[in-house]
């Protein structure tokens, strides 16, 4: 049996295999086995609670969804008090993903986080203080907004990087300079659905973020230039849905995945992946994921 | 108990202009609910990616039946759908409601569905029910043969559904009454029903991803904020929600 444990900068994990966050919520432990596991991301938690975007949320494209949730969440309070401890009960590894409106914001919030297995800081979302560009655009916000919450807590820190960056590996060098433990790469493409209806975007904030297996070359391309350029772990999330597509992550270097989008075309997508990456492992006797991490040829004409 | 299941369809008939899938599921009858629904998609495909919200039409010991209108690729792939083909289902979802042995249904269109389901529950009552043509009323005899007094309309002849609803507004009085149809119908129906009823409620749809409460898509402003049609719903009482 090959040992699917991976461990990287202070996490440990039963198995490369998390879910990702925002695409689920605690109605989940009834049809997946958390046990199984290797992590869960819980969806980006603020200081404050916020109701989020009006209706519509999300719609379909072609291969994956859009969605313009607005960081719909009960605030940090409530996550301690009420989220926290049936999560800690799933059996798993529990991270927490955590957005501010200012610098300010990230570092109080981070102060107010315990006993979990990491944060996630999520830098995709607009620095509303300062003229609403992503915090995750700008190297130089990056690592300021990675360096305010590395200083607030001893736990490891993750930073989930945007796409959207207009030099991805720019902003990957300086959350590594800033102190983070390890990188995600990426969050969702922003996009644009219009209604030929009415001739107007569907959304009220006009564009959304794009997921699925329609971005998963686009968000591989990111984690094979991120891994190529830094020296600290990093974890792919974008349009994995099997197996197969996990195994294009792991050859690029990933250290572990993060299923999102997938669970909406199939709740069991985690799971199924860890099974069969264990089925491959056995049958192509790797012993362990490191042996399997980043064997990509890269020697084309 | 919410499951997720590849199950295989055992019928496909046309009903009217609609489509009628039955899908073998053995003790199904045991944890469905009245105002539940299942959410379906086509097995091992990606694309397209979500599965789709539908209500139970009904269910019995070892199978359930869904009843479909095409809206777009999705229900018309859905209604393709071959006996012995597979196919994605996630349910029951949404909140169970109390049927009421009596009552007021008022559908409109393919609003029959979730209301043909509920009356399984019912002894008596009456439904109000409006189509754009004849073809568009299914259903009827069986709804009679389980003791309502059914009232129709048809847009071809007649007029809508709220047509209908004022001109036996009397019926309303003190009743709890159910709704389920387009959002212009339910709109026009709570100005003409408001003074009359006891209880209003409606069956209402969003586009959803999850239909688990995972994903926060399916948000709806209630007089208590954002409530999730697929957790907190589908139906709600009609003078809490925003329609449209
Ligand atoms: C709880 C619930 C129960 C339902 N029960 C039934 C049922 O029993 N029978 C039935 O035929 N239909 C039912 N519907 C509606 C059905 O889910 C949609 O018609 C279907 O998802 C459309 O998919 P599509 O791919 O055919 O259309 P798409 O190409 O995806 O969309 C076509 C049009 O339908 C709209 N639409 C898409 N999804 C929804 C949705 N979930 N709600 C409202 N509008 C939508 C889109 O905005 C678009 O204008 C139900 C919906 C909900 C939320
Ligand atoms: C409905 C929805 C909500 C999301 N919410 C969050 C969130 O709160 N925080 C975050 O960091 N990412 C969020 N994401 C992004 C996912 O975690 C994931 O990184 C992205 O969707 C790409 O992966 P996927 O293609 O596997 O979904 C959300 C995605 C979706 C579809
Ligand atoms: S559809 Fe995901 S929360 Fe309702």
């Amino acid at each position: 049996m090959a040992d699917l444990s991976v461990s990287f900068t202070g996490i440990e994990l039963k198995n490369p295999v998390m879910l990702a966050s925002g695409v689920w919520d605690l109605p989940y432990t009834e049809l997946i086995d958390f046990e199984k596991l290797g992590g869960i991301v819980y969806k980006s938690i603020s200081l404050s609670s916020r109701e989020g975007n009006p209706p519509p949320r999300l719609t379909e494209i072609p291969c994956g969804v859009i969605n313009s949730i607005g960081l719909a969440n009960k605030g940090i309070e409530n996550f301690n008090k009420e989220i926290l401890p049936q999560l800690k009960d799933l059996g798993t590894e529990v991270f927490v993903s955590i957005f501010g409106e200012s610098i300010e914001e990230f570092a109080e919030l981070t102060s107010r986080i315990t006993d979990v297995s990491g944060i996630e800081v999520n830098i995709s979302c607009p620095n509303v203080k300062e003229g609403g560009l992503l915090f995750g655009a700008d190297p130089d916000i990056a690592y300021n907004v990675t360096k305010a919450v590395c200083s607030n807590t001893d736990l490891p820190v993750i930073v989930k990087l945007t796409p959207e960056a207009v030099d991805i590996v720019k902003v990957a060098l300086s959350v590594k300079e800033a102190g983070a433990s390890a990188i995600t790469a990426s969050n969702t493409f922003q996009g644009l659905v219009i209604d030929i209806e009415t001739h107007k975007p569907i959304f009220r904030r006009i564009t959304g973020g794009v997921s699925g297996p329609a971005i998963r070359p686009l968000s591989l391309y990111k984690a094979y230039q991120i891994t190529r350029a830094v020296d600290i772990p990093v974890i792919g999330s974008g349009g994995i849905t099997d197996w197969m597509d996990a195994l294009e992550y792991f050859f690029v270097g990933v250290s572990a995945i993060e299923v999102g989008s997938a669970i909406f075309n199939n709740p069991l997508a985690p799971i199924e992946i860890i099974d069969n990456i264990n089925r491959y492992m056995d049958e192509n006797e790797y012993k362990n994921i490191l042996e399997m991490k980043g064997e990509v040829n890269e020697e084309r004409c | 108990m919410t499951t997720f299941r590849i199950l295989p369809v055992i019928e496909n008939r046309r009903l009217g202009p609609y489509t009628l899938l039955r899908i073998k599921d053995v003790g199904i009858h045991k944890y469905a609910g009245c105002g539940q629904f299942v959410m379906v998609g086509l097995s091992f495909l990606r694309d397209p990616f979500l599965l789709r919200p539908l209500s139970f039409l009904s269910v019995d010991n070892d199978s359930f039946s869904l009843l479909i209108k095409i809206k777009g690729r999705g229900t018309e792939m859905l209604s393709m759908v071959k006996p012995g083909e597979y196919l994605k289902v996630l349910g029951p979802l949404g909140r169970t409601i109390l049927p009421g042995e009596k009552g007021i249904l008022i559908a409109g269109g393919i609003g029959i569905a979730p209301l043909f389901y509920q009356s399984q529950w019912m002894r008596g009552g009456v439904l109000l029910y409006g189509a754009k043509d004849k073809r568009e009323l299914v259903l009827v005899k069986e709804m009679e043969d389980r003791g309502l007094v059914v009232k129709t309309i048809t847009e071809e002849k007649g007029g809508t559904v709220c047509d209908l609803v004022m001109e036996n507004i009397a019926l309303l009085k003190g009743q709890r009454v159910f709704i389920c149809g387009p959002v212009a119908m339910i709109k026009s129906l709570r100005e003409i029903i408001r003074d009359y009823t006891r209880e209003t409620f409606v069956y209402l749809e969003r586009r959803m991803g999850c239909g688990i409460g995972g994903c926060k898509s399916c948000a709806i402003k209630t007089g208590y904020g954002y409530k999730f049609v697929c957790q907190d719903g589908p139906v709600f009482p009609l003078e809490e929600v925003e329609i449209g």
